[in-house]
């Protein structure tokens, strides 16, 4: 990012301790000049350059953090003796311990198992936990059982296993390696600053090499045009302007990590704001990340429970007796049980031990009906059944806490169709009716309608078990079964989703208005990925997917014109046989996409054919496979909660809520701080004008220097560095989230506009103001403006000692000079006046200042006390150090450039007045910028 | 991230180029149409004219407020220069005795510099002041007056006026060179406290002045009279005539440089600045060689 204004400055500092030399050489009289010159030039290449670096290693810093916090440790068996162990201290052939709870070590086969399950999701994007035994079961290292990976999670059992690979070489480290293998080009931001550098460059260096010669031929000395060389290089590079991107970068890194963004590399603020298309998971970034009963089947009617983050009540109609029957089994016929010293938190937040529906279950319970385990407590369980795969159901057999029914109550829950073929009546209203063809047939619309939504849909019945034949003391026996599972009565169905958080149909419609498309990309079911994609509004209510249509046309699928469809869910499986073409084709055609049973590896080809299309990509993920996709894309997310580290390493960003809603946000960031640069990038530039002209036209009108170089680099890196910071903190000007992400190709940072703006209008404007106050310090101490035409040989001859004014009186060298140093500061005095009205205009670039408030942004106006303030300073403070060059000014000339300080926010008001007028208009094309 | 630009061809690279030279299809010069091109011109035509005519009224109401006849600010005047004459690129005055060429050039200088003090050209345009006294002439009904000047008498510089026969002239020619003094021109200054004043000239190293040997100040004791002060400004004191001090060196070594500082002995003067080397006081390099 530094590299070519640092080069320039360089030039500069080399140029400066070649004419030290030569003038050292030659014997004159100050040459130690240009040899400080050129040392502070090369301390702010040095400065700037270890500023930027301290800021990356900064946000490079907290990632390091992450992985630091945990030290994993590993339980080994090495000489018949258990032992603690750090897990990077595992070798091939040690023998490690696993429970439930506990991060595999490292790439173990396992030699023993009990119950042992792990989650997997972090390395194949499968959600559901697989069971591992000590049997071979595939060749595929991936697929057979008898492998557990490195950074995956022991779920619940325990296992032995010996260590077959550490490192770099399990298959974690192999995907972490082919990650880091993935090309890591440019961010936007940098290719903007880039462009912005050359542009700048090419001003500095042609108006350099002109004047050189210009000089050379106007018969200066060639010593003396190498100086000339330097001033020119000086004034043309905005010395405090990537320290001041950086600084602005980094603020609003900050200001997104307070919004659950962290921000890891520092342009990937801006990345963000210019994304056209997001690459969303669906497992917890746009869902709840946990099973919630959704809708309930009862009494022949759906209801639809709240899904909300936060549930408290259910606010679905309870008062049927059917009701209360359901509730009973959905309370007893759950092994779900709250971790206990938990009482003080709400249900939701709860700790459950569980498997997801049971905890969707009991939680459900829970609110709806209060205290469960005293509900459980009083309805004591005399035998269970736990599911199983074969049953499809869960059974379990309760007294009741009913003193006066001595009768044994049987809950059952399962699949529906296995619990609807044990029924034979079904509860309507409270009473039991027998289950007919057409209550068959008005549960399998339900069943359907549940299923379609893409919920897991759990039916339930019970039965009370006769007193007579089930006494108290009768001895049930879950293995022989030896009590009805069949002639049950149906009660009804609850159908379960992972909800989507409530801000994301906000957040989605965002992206949509801010011309953002969001793909969500998903391992799941695609009817289920298709129902959360319609409820946040990824699918948007209107629009019909190819099947959709063929559906309603009640034609093939293969005969419908896929252009019409709006909408696509595209299949893992399908995308695996799709040619890039044809990919290319979806990505284009459809507006709202969703990809649904995709492993991580094909996340990367979606990445891919994203920005075939010439988009900017965000992508985010969690698991350790998605790594090359985060790297892949042009600003990779991972999540802060549910990432693995791998992921977190990967990613540009980090959210640390998981939560895609702070992507949106981040985008309005990424946006605004672009609008923003922009507007920090004028306000620098403009002043380089009022820098450079001082030479050009003491070069050729050989008047005494207005300016001095130390004086400039006094303004870029004095008083300009904090109002330029200040714009930073500006407000939009209109709502950003409402208009298209910036075209990469036609949207610069830096367009012909802002710098013709900014160097030919208003630099010129704040040349001539500070000229006038020049000529005036002058003219009042003696010498008029006809006078000093043409002076400079004389004027800066120390041999002359008798120079004479427009007054005849004589001056002496050092008198010259001094009063050349109250000309630099009264032109550095009227530099920075005109900038204080600078500041005040780049606020805002097309509306009124008075639309946008003048004092909305204070740190606006911390800028512009700090710059008048600074201005003090060096002008009364350090105005009698010498090689400083600055004297004690008189107070009126700090005044001369207000009226065209003035000038300068009328003429720009004028501006940007007609901008608003009339849009699309020559002024509008050639003004705004 | 890596998206690898497409490499275009140089032949492509040229026709762009052309085409953005002129483009045809679009009829654009430079990217922009004949009318694009007129707006633009007009419109920097007027702005910047607007800005010039800005600035020519800025420097015009400038020179309005400013007095012709004396700065508004002196501050910076407040210990009059000094200078030396001969006046070269240097503060040389070094010269090979026996080769005429050498500082030929030296005595041409003062001539030209001492025309305006002939005693004909002082007694036809100067008056005759009362020394020993500020010479005031202050304004009574109208302001600025025409001031008039006091005479300065070339002759007082005795050897060093370059009145004697040419081949004498300033002495060059016999190794005791002279040097012309002068105090810089400062409007409305009164040196001295009223008190006389006189130059005073020496070895700026007291080791060095038995080498610098005897030197001669003209008019005697370098005094410089109070009535040619003050000066009241180029525009109505305009035959002001400077008084200059002449010091000859008697004697100094031979081939081997002196270095020489001439200092304003005037009461309430500081000549002590050390950043400023020629306030009240001047410092030259005298080199007298001889075969």
């Amino acid at each position: 990012m530094v590299g070519g204004f640092s080069i320039l400055l360089w030039i500069g500092a080399a140029f400066s301790w070649i004419s030290f030399g030569i003038q050292f050489a030659q014997g004159a009289e100050s040459p130690f000049d240009n040899l400080y010159l050129g040392v502070v030039l090369a301390l702010v290449v040095i400065l700037t350059g270890i500023f930027a670096y301290y800021q990356e290693a900064k946000s490079t810093n907290i990632m390091a953090s992450f992985s630091k916090m945990i030290p994993q440790q590993a339980l080994v068996i090495r000489d018949a003796e258990k032992k603690e162990l750090p897990a990077d201290q595992l070798v091939v052939g040690d023998i490690v311990e696993i429970k439930g709870g506990d991060r595999i070590p490292a790439d173990i086969r396992l030699i023993f198992t009990q119950g042992c399950k792990v989650d997997n999701s972090s390395l194949t994007g499968e959600s559901e936990p697989q069971s591992r035994s000590c049997d071979f079961t595939h060749e595929n290292p991936l697929e057979t059982r008898n492998i557990a990976f490195y950074s995956t999670t022991c779920v619940e059992g325990t296992a032995t296993g010996i260590v077959i690979n550490t490192g770099d070489r399990t298959i974690i480290g192999r995907i972490a390696s082919l990650a880091s293998g993935v090309g890591n080009g440019k961010t936007p931001i940098a290719i903007e600053i880039e462009h912005f550098v050359y542009l700048v460059a090419g001003v500095a260096i042609s108006i350099g090499v002109l004047f050189f010669i210009i000089s050379v031929s106007m018969r200066y000395k060639i010593l003396d045009s190498i100086i000339f060389l330097i001033g020119i290089i000086v004034a043309n590079v905005p010395e405090g302007l990537l320290a001041t991107v950086t600084v602005s970068l980094s603020l609003t890194a900050k200001r997104m990590a307070k919004k659950n963004c962290l921000v890891k590399n520092l342009e990937a603020v801006e990345t963000l704001g210019s994304t056209s298309i997001i690459c969303s998971d669906k497992t917890g970034t746009l869902t709840q990340n946990r099973m919630t009963v959704a809708h309930l089947w009862f009494d022949d009617q759906i209801y639809s429970a709240d899904t909300s983050e936060d549930q408290t009540t259910q606010p679905f109609d309870q008062s049927s007796q059917t009701w209360t029957a359901l509730s009973k089994i959905v309370t007893l016929c759950n092994r779900a049980e709250f971790r206990p010293g938990q009482e003080n938190l709400p249900v939701m937040k709860r700790v459950v031990v569980g498997d997801a529906s049971e905890t969707a279950l009991l939680k459900f319970a829970e609110v709806v009906l209060g205290d469960v385990m005293d509900i459980r407590a009083r309805n004591k369980k005399v035998a269970e059944i736990p599911f199983n795969s074969t049953n499809k159901f869960q059974l379990s057999i309760h007294e009741t806490d009913d003193r006066n029914d001595k009768r044994f109550l049987l809950v059952m829950k399962g699949a529906p169709e296995r619990i609807l073929e044990r029924c034979s009546t079904i509860m309507i209203n409270g009473k039991e009716e027998p289950l007919d063809s057409e209550k068959a047939e008005a549960f399998q619309t339900a069943y359907m309608e549940l299923g379609g939504m893409g919920e897991r849909v759990l039916g339930f019945c019970h039965l009370y078990l006769p007193e007579n034949e089930f006494p108290d003391t009768y001895p049930f026996d879950t293995d022989s079964m030896n009590f009805p599972t069949s002639n049950l009565c149906f009660v009804g169905l609850l159908s379960m989703i992972d909800p989507p958080r409530s801000t994301v149909p906000d957040a989605v419609s965002k992206c949509r208005s801010a011309g953002i498309k969001v793909i969500m990309v998903t391992g799941d079911h695609p009817i289920t990925a298709k129902a959360i994609a319609k409820s946040v509004g990824i699918i948007s209510a209107t629009s019909e997917t190819v099947e959709d249509m063929a559906k309603r046309l009640n034609v093939p699928v293969e005969r419908v014109d896929r252009r019409q469809a709006t909408a696509a869910v595209v299949n893992g499986m399908e995308l695996k046989d799709m040619s890039l073409q044809q990919l290319d084709e979806v990505l284009c055609n459809h507006s709202e996409i969703v990809f649904a049973r995709t492993s991580p590896q094909q996340k990367l080809i979606i990445v891919e054919g994203c920005q075939r299309q010439g988009a900017v990509v965000a992508v985010t993920g969690d698991g350790v496979n998605d790594s090359p996709a985060l790297k892949k894309a042009d600003i990779g997310i991972a999540m802060g909660i549910a990432g693995s580290d791998a992921a977190k390493n990967a990613a540009d960003m980090v959210l640390l809520d998981d939560n895609f809603a702070s992507i949106v946000t981040g985008v309005e960031e990424g946006r605004l701080i672009f609008d923003n640069l922009k507007k920090t990038i004028a306000y620098t530039l403009t002043k380089n004008i009022a820098e450079l002209c001082p030479f050009l036209i003491y070069i050729i009108a050989s008047i005494p220097m207005p300016i001095g170089t130390i004086t400039i680099l006094f303004i870029d890196l004095g008083t300009d560095i904090i109002p330029s910071v200040a714009l930073a903190y500006e407000k939009a000007e209109s709502d950003i989230m409402n208009r298209r992400p910036r075209n990469k190709s036609k949207d610069r940072l830096v367009n012909e506009q802002l710098a013709v703006y900014s160097y030919l209008h208003i630099g010129i404007m704040q040349s001539v103001g500070a000229f006038v106050t020049y000529f005036t310090v002058y003219a009042e101490q003696g010498f008029l403006p006809t006078t000093l035409l043409g002076v400079r040989v004389n004027w800066e001859s120390n041999a002359i000692n008798d120079f004479e004014d427009s007054y005849g009186q004589e001056w002496t060298k050092y008198q010259r000079t001094y009063l050349q140093w109250t000309g630099y500061t009264a032109f550095f005095v009227s530099i920075t006046i005109q900038q204080v009205a600078d500041l005040i205009i780049r606020k805002t670039r097309r509306n009124s200042i008075f639309q946008q408030g003048l004092f909305r942004n204070k740190v606006i106006w911390v800028g512009i006390f700090s710059q008048i303030g600074i201005a003090l300073i060096l002008t009364y403070g350090l105005g009698h150090v010498t090689a400083l060059n600055f004297t004690p000014l008189r107070f009126q000339y700090w005044f001369v450039a207000v009226p065209f300080a003035i000038l300068i926010w009328v003429y720009d008001e004028v501006r940007k007045l007609f901008i608003r007028r009339y849009p699309g208009s020559w002024w509008d094309k050639n003004m705004y910028y | 991230m890596a998206r690898d630009k497409q490499k275009r061809s140089c032949g492509q690279v040229l026709a762009e180029w052309r085409a953005f030279v002129w483009d045809p299809r679009s009829r654009q010069v430079l990217g922009r149409t004949a009318t694009s091109w007129g707006l633009i011109l007009l419109f920097y035509l007027l702005f910047y004219g607007f800005l010039a005519g800005l600035f020519a009224l800025t420097m015009w109401v400038l020179l309005q407020t400013v007095d012709p006849h004396v700065p508004k600010y002196q501050d910076r005047l407040a210990t009059p220069g000094m200078m030396i004459r001969p006046r070269t690129e240097t503060l040389d005055v070094a010269f090979n005795v026996s080769a005429a060429e050498t500082w030929q050039h030296y005595v041409r200088l003062l001539h030209d510099f001492l025309e305006p003090y002939n005693d004909s050209v002082q007694a036809a345009r100067n008056a005759a002041c009362r020394p020993g006294r500020y010479h005031e002439q202050p304004d009574e009904a109208v302001p600025n007056v025409p001031k008039r000047a006091c005479r300065f008498a070339r002759s007082a510089l005795g050897p060093c006026a370059g009145l004697g026969p040419p081949g004498t002239a300033f002495g060059y020619a016999a190794g005791r060179p002279c040097v012309l003094l002068k105090v810089n021109r400062v409007i409305n200054y009164f040196p001295g406290e009223n008190k006389s004043i006189n130059v005073v000239c020496a070895a700026k190293r007291e080791e060095d002045a038995a080498r610098l040997g005897e030197m001669a100040m003209f008019p005697p004791n370098g005094t410089i009279d109070l009535m040619y002060f003050p000066y009241y400004g180029k525009r109505v004191h305009v035959n002001y005539t400077q008084p200059v001090v002449a010091v000859q060196f008697l004697n100094a070594t031979a081939n081997e440089d002196h270095h020489v500082e001439c200092r304003l002995n005037a009461a309430g003067l500081r000549a002590d600045d050390e950043r400023d080397k020629f306030a009240g006081r001047v410092a030259f390099r005298l080199r007298i060689n001889r075969d």
